[in-house]
């Protein structure tokens, strides 16, 4: 409980973290806005666009740990203090885990009411609440998919790059599908579904349920490759 | 009490420490010296759980560290500096590492002006200069009110009263019961502090015992030094 008191105090004094939550609200806000100036909004069509908060929620949380100071100020790590304070390395893994959901789903709370409000659209109450939850399930799964990336590399300049530009401007998943249909298995367009019919997406691949499932499977996957990994190499 | 045995580290096919052993005792300052790449800090990166030994033990009071709850409270620690993420202030890093271990907040603000940086608390740590970043990374293993430290390089870029403050404050600290064991490059700066001596070069301890029996037969501390690691000047 302390290194989960200890994991929130620390992502939420770290200004790359508040960073990300505000891609995410004002992203989702301002899409949204902007959508409904142009014609007919489904409250949930600007979702898709808090992905990328949510994933430099989940890269930045564990790359700052290796953010490493100025050679002039000795050159160390956070990741140092942390392992001392938090000796156990499942434990620093679950509970920085654990924090960036917190902060996801907490930006959802903040978006998504407001997003809705916006739209007014006129689509029942229960379809919408579907809705919004699939996609903080898509949010939380995409931030926890950048953070075991970052644990496996050590380094969240990668993870960013790839995430941020496939969930904004080129979706490299969706190019693939051209290739092969065995893209609309990766974890990026297997979730799609989950932002529901407020969302236009492509036409073939995983249906809500299948696609959620697929998507966390990839998530829990990487997360145990990430504890694998974390757990063997030194700090 | 700290006890070191038969530690065994290798990267690739390097062997790093070659059966490293020894104690460090209570009410005393324990000097860890060697050059730079001698296995200094890959000994007490192992005694604080953050590396793997091949071999060997380290422990505290029989313990290993990662077997030690809220370890803060029992050992004080300080490895690369001061630790913390460049864009947080000094406060916020200590309010974190003490609520990971449970510890009283007011403790943050004591330990602040303990190492003299209560009036730079707000200052984010990237400004920081490289002498207060060591007086942060003390302040940290300050903050459980432990009783061993483990300090790496401590009075590395403090300037001369840092030095003379950090030497009163292991002093101090041995003389009230407590364990020390500082690593330094620098004989000359802890010959005066330190009650015993490790000397390691190369991977192996070359000598150990108290600062008159390591340097009886030389000149000083820094001739034993060089004749003891086969540096030559």
């Amino acid at each position: 409980m302390n290194a989960l008191k200890a994991e929130l105090y620390k992502a939420s004094t770290l200004p790359a973290v508040w960073a990300g939550f505000a891609l995410t609200v004002v992203g989702c806000i301002a899409l949204e806005v902007l959508l409904a100036s142009q014609g007919d909004v489904t409250g949930t069509d600007s979702l898709p666009m808090g992905t990328v908060g949510a994933a430099v929620i989940g890269v930045v949380a564990f790359s700052s740990e290796y953010t490493a100071n100025s050679a002039d100020a000795g050159g160390g790590r956070q990741i140092t203090t942390t392992l001392t304070t938090t000796p156990s390395k499942t434990r620093v893994l679950l509970t920085k885990a654990l924090t960036i959901v917190i902060l996801i789903v907490l930006s959802a709370v903040v978006a998504m009411p407001v997003a809705v409000g916006i739209a007014r659209p006129d689509v029942p109450a229960d379809e919408l609440l579907t809705s919004c939850l699939g996609a903080t399930l898509y949010w939380v799964l995409s931030g926890l998919l950048g953070f075991a990336i970052t644990v496996v590399l050590r380094n969240g300049v990668i993870p960013l790059i790839l995430l941020i530009l496939n969930s904004s401007l080129v979706s490299v998943s969706l190019l693939l599908t051209k290739l092969t249909s065995l893209a609309y298995w990766l974890p990026d367009l297997a979730g799609r579904r989950l932002f529901g019919s407020g969302v236009r997406t492509v036409d073939s691949g995983l249906d809500a349920v299948p696609g959620g499932l697929v998507m966390a499977g990839w998530a829990v996957l990487l997360c145990l490759l990430a504890g694998f990994v974390f757990a063997r190499r030194d700090a | 009490m700290i006890t070191i045995d038969q530690l065994v580290k290798r990267r690739g096919s390097r062997t790093v420490l070659d059966n490293v052993g020894f104690t460090a005792r209570p009410g005393r300052v324990t000097a860890f010296l060697g050059p730079n790449g001698a296995g200094k800090s890959s000994t007490l990166r192992i005694l604080l759980g953050l590396d793997r030994a091949d071999d060997g033990h380290a422990l505290f009071d029989g313990r290993p560290y990662r077997t030690l709850p809220d370890p803060l409270r029992t050992v004080g620690s300080m490895l690369e500096g001061s630790g913390a993420h460049r864009s947080r202030t000094a406060r916020n890093h200590l309010a974190w590492v003490a609520r990971s271990n449970g510890i009283p907040r007011r403790r943050v603000a004591e330990v602040l002006a303990e190492v003299g940086l209560a009036a730079d608390a707000r200052v984010r740590v990237a400004k920081y200069s490289l002498g207060m970043g060591q007086r942060l990374g003390i302040a940290a293993a300050l903050l459980g009110e432990p009783q061993i430290l483990v300090l790496d390089e401590p009075v590395n870029g403090l300037d001369p009263e840092g030095i003379r403050w950090i030497r009163r404050l292991l002093r101090d600290h041995a003389d009230a019961g407590g364990t020390v064991l500082l690593s330094s490059h620098l004989m000359t700066e802890v010959a005066d502090v330190a009650d015993d001596l490790v000397v390691i070069a190369n991977g192996r301890i070359v000598t150990t015992g108290t600062v008159t029996e390591v340097t009886s037969g030389y000149a000083d501390l820094e001739e034993a030094f060089f004749a003891l690691t086969g540096v030559t000047r």
